[in-house]
């Protein structure tokens, strides 16, 4: 499994993913997993925290493309946050910066989920 | 205190030359050509008392100039395109009054009276112009103003040089970062690939990989299996095509990435209810296998070459290792199929007699040799409770499974019948009956049986429809033909009965009864067969010889004739009575 791990918990009412460790082609589907579970149990509010992911490729990359449509059809937003430098520059190249709200800190995310509603 | 006019003069020269040293310190250390950009303007708006200035300067990827940072210019803002003609003396002047140069300079204001523009280059690089209106007081330029000005730009050039420099490497980097992250991506999905069979997954992190490294929402695969077109895989679609869509999307697609031309959308609406941007036929060893389907990208970026072998390459590996997994399976139903033969083999062998049981009077041998690892043929030796024996020779038509599930029905009402009082003639009315009513008609059953009872000497038998035994008496050169008793089984219902028949066999009497595997055996250059003339004279050459050895002498000749190739199931019984 390359040690990646997801760990879910709830923030101020909005759900946060943890990230740790790698999040490759063969991890990909536990993510996918996970926001497929919030997608169906409404609960569109997503913030990403990455502070403990050391690497992600592509295919990691591709779930958050495949869902964030699914996430905004019924009002919510997937927001990414606490980015390692490594790791905000695989989403910068690929262009990702230009559709998601990549933030500084958690709490940023908790804000703006805040002032956007 | 009144102040001479060359004291203010001095001390203005040295106030420009404080400014123009400060500058210089500044943009030396500036990175940002932003920066390098607004200082300029600002200072020359500054000290030239104007409230109109531009700085323009040449895209190096196409040599056109543009507007890059301007104040005060109404007609034109920033990123607009201007014409210049000046050749390469016009441009190396320190500065062009526009007056002089009209026809070969852009017109950036309604009045362009006393506006002047100063070439920005580098020793051997032509960057650009600063173009400056005239003064808001309608003075003239003084020459020390323009000089200060011409040594503010030949500072800033540098400056504007080095920073178009470092964006340039930037540039280069973020290329070669995003061509390092693609190859990344190919190694890791090879890698993960190989350890994949299931086509789920795979199908799964193809996609996902595609759609983050594209940056695009919107995908489908199309894939090409033996049996059917489907759509393998899609993600981000509105609405999912038709069948028919699929098959002729398919088909239309050639082996290369394409934007799909109007008359293929028109054809396939699916496409543009998508938006579909690109098509990339994907093949094997040059038979086309796959179909796949990519949106825009979603920051509105066109695709470039890269792309466009990022795509090929990682459809290509995936679609290398789908069939890597449909190859898999198929040889996984080969393999249980060849199990589930070798299986029913033995039970069809469990079927006939072996060992061949004791018989009261008879020297007996049976085989059969099956082509396949099931077969149709048939021979039964049962000894029953009256004191008899049975001996039953079949041939189902056909060959493989179905026939050797014809053969076991026919065993096992054999096996039914054989204890009840019934006569033969009758049972094989019977086996007649239920075969008929139980098998497709093109589906028979060539029988001989008969119940050879020792104390009596009789042979009582029923041939339905299969190949005459032969019979050779004793001191006799000639054979007599087994073959009363009806039509063959399964063909028709029993309308007439079947016809039992006895014979009364002497010591040293012999009956061969085989099926057509012997007497249609073909020789190599399958111009003549084997033939009942040919087993007649094996026969008689070792007429006195025990029934295996006979047997034996039978299945070589047939087997030499053959060339050692037989392609049909072979039987034989044989018996003699001692």
């Amino acid at each position: 499994m390359k040690n990646f791990r997801i760990e879910h918990r709830t923030s101020d009412g909005l759900d946060v993913l943890d990230l740790h460790g790698e999040l490759d082609a063969h991890t990909a589907s536990h993510l996918e997993e996970s926001l497929k579970t919030l997608i169906n149990s409404k609960k569109p509010y997503i913030i990403v925290n990455c502070g403990k992911l050391d690497y992600i490729a592509s295919a990691g990359l591709g779930v958050f493309m495949a869902y964030i449509e699914d996430v905004r059809e019924i009002g919510g937003d997937i927001k990414l946050t606490n980015m390692n430098d490594k790791v905000y520059n695989v989403f910068d190249l690929l262009g990702f910066p230009t559709l998601y709200d990549i933030l500084e800190d958690e709490r940023d995310a908790v804000k703006k989920f805040a002032s956007q509603s | 205190m009144e102040r001479s006019a060359s004291d203010i003069s001095e001390r203005q020269s040295r106030f420009d030359l404080k400014t123009v040293l400060e500058t210089s310190r500044m943009l030396i250390e500036a990175r940002d050509s932003d920066f390098v950009l607004e200082n300029l303007l600002f200072i020359v708006m500054g000290k030239l008392l104007t409230t109109k200035a531009a700085i323009i300067l040449q895209k190096p990827s196409n040599g056109k100039h543009v507007i890059v940072k301007q104040r005060g210019i109404d007609q034109f803002g920033e990123g607009d395109e201007v014409t210049f003609k000046l050749n390469r003396e016009g441009r190396k002047q320190p500065h062009i009054h526009f007056q002089d140069q009209s026809e070969n300079l852009p017109m950036l204001n309604e009045n362009m009276d006393g506006t002047l523009f100063f070439p920005l280059r580098t020793s051997n690089h032509h960057l650009g112009y600063l173009f400056v209106n005239k003064k808001a007081n309608d003075h003239a330029f003084t020459d020390a103003e323009l000089e200060f000005v011409e040594s503010l730009c030949i500072i800033s050039s540098v400056a504007i040089a080095n920073s178009q420099l470092i964006d340039e490497l930037k540039g280069t980097n973020r290329k070669l970062d995003q061509r390092i992250h693609e190859l990344n991506t190919l190694f890791d999905l090879s890698k993960e690939f190989n350890l994949l069979a299931d086509r789920d997954k795979i199908t799964r992190i193809f996609k996902f990989a595609l759609l983050g490294q594209l940056f695009v929402r919107t995908f489908f695969l199309i894939y090409k299996t033996p049996d059917e077109i489907s759509l393998l895989a899609s993600s981000g679609m509105n609405e999912e095509p038709a069948q028919s869509e699929i098959q002729s999307l398919f088909e239309e697609c050639p082996v290369d990435i394409m934007i799909p031309e109007p008359d293929c959308i028109e054809k396939h609406p699916f496409l543009d209810k998508n938006r579909i941007a690109y098509l990339a036929g994907v093949s094997i060893q040059g038979d086309k296998v796959a179909v796949v389907g990519v949106g825009k990208r979603v920051n509105g970026e066109p695709y470039t070459e890269t792309d466009y072998n990022f795509l090929n390459s990682l459809a290509n590996l995936a679609v290398v290792t789908i069939q890597k997994t449909f190859f898999l399976e198929e040889r996984i139903d080969k393999e249980r199929i060849e199990e589930e033969l070798s299986i029913a083999k033995s039970i069809q062998t469990g079927l006939m007699p072996n060992p061949i049981p004791e018989t009261e009077g008879l020297d007996l041998a049976a085989i059969t040799i099956s082509s396949r690892e099931v077969g149709g043929d048939y021979f039964d030796v049962v000894n029953t409770p009256d004191g008899s024996t049975l001996l039953a020779i079949g041939d189902v038509t056909g060959k493989g499974v179905p026939a050797a599930m014809l053969m076991a029905n026919l065993q096992s009402m054999l096996h039914v019948l054989l204890p009840i009082e019934i006569s033969l003639a009758d049972a094989t009315g019977r086996i007649n009956e239920l075969i008929h009513q139980n098998t497709p008609s093109n589906k028979f059953i060539t029988f001989f049986w008969g119940k050879y009872s020792h104390s009596k000497r009789r042979f009582r038998y029923v041939n339905a429809g299969h190949n005459p035994p032969l019979l050779l008496r004793k001191g006799s050169d000639t054979f007599e033909e087994l073959s009363d008793g009806g039509l063959l089984l399964g063909a028709m219902q029993t309308l007439m009965p079947y016809t039992q028949t006895d014979i009364f066999l002497d010591q040293g009497d012999l009956v061969v009864g085989y099926t057509d595997g012997v007497n249609e055996a073909m020789n190599p250059q399958e111009t003549d067969d084997f033939g009942e003339e040919r087993l007649k004279k094996t026969i008689l050459k070792n007429r006195n010889k025990s029934a295996s050895e006979i047997q034996k002498a039978i299945i070589d000749d047939v087997n030499k004739f053959a060339g050692q190739k037989l392609d049909d199931d072979l039987t034989l019984i044989i018996f003699r009575v001692s």
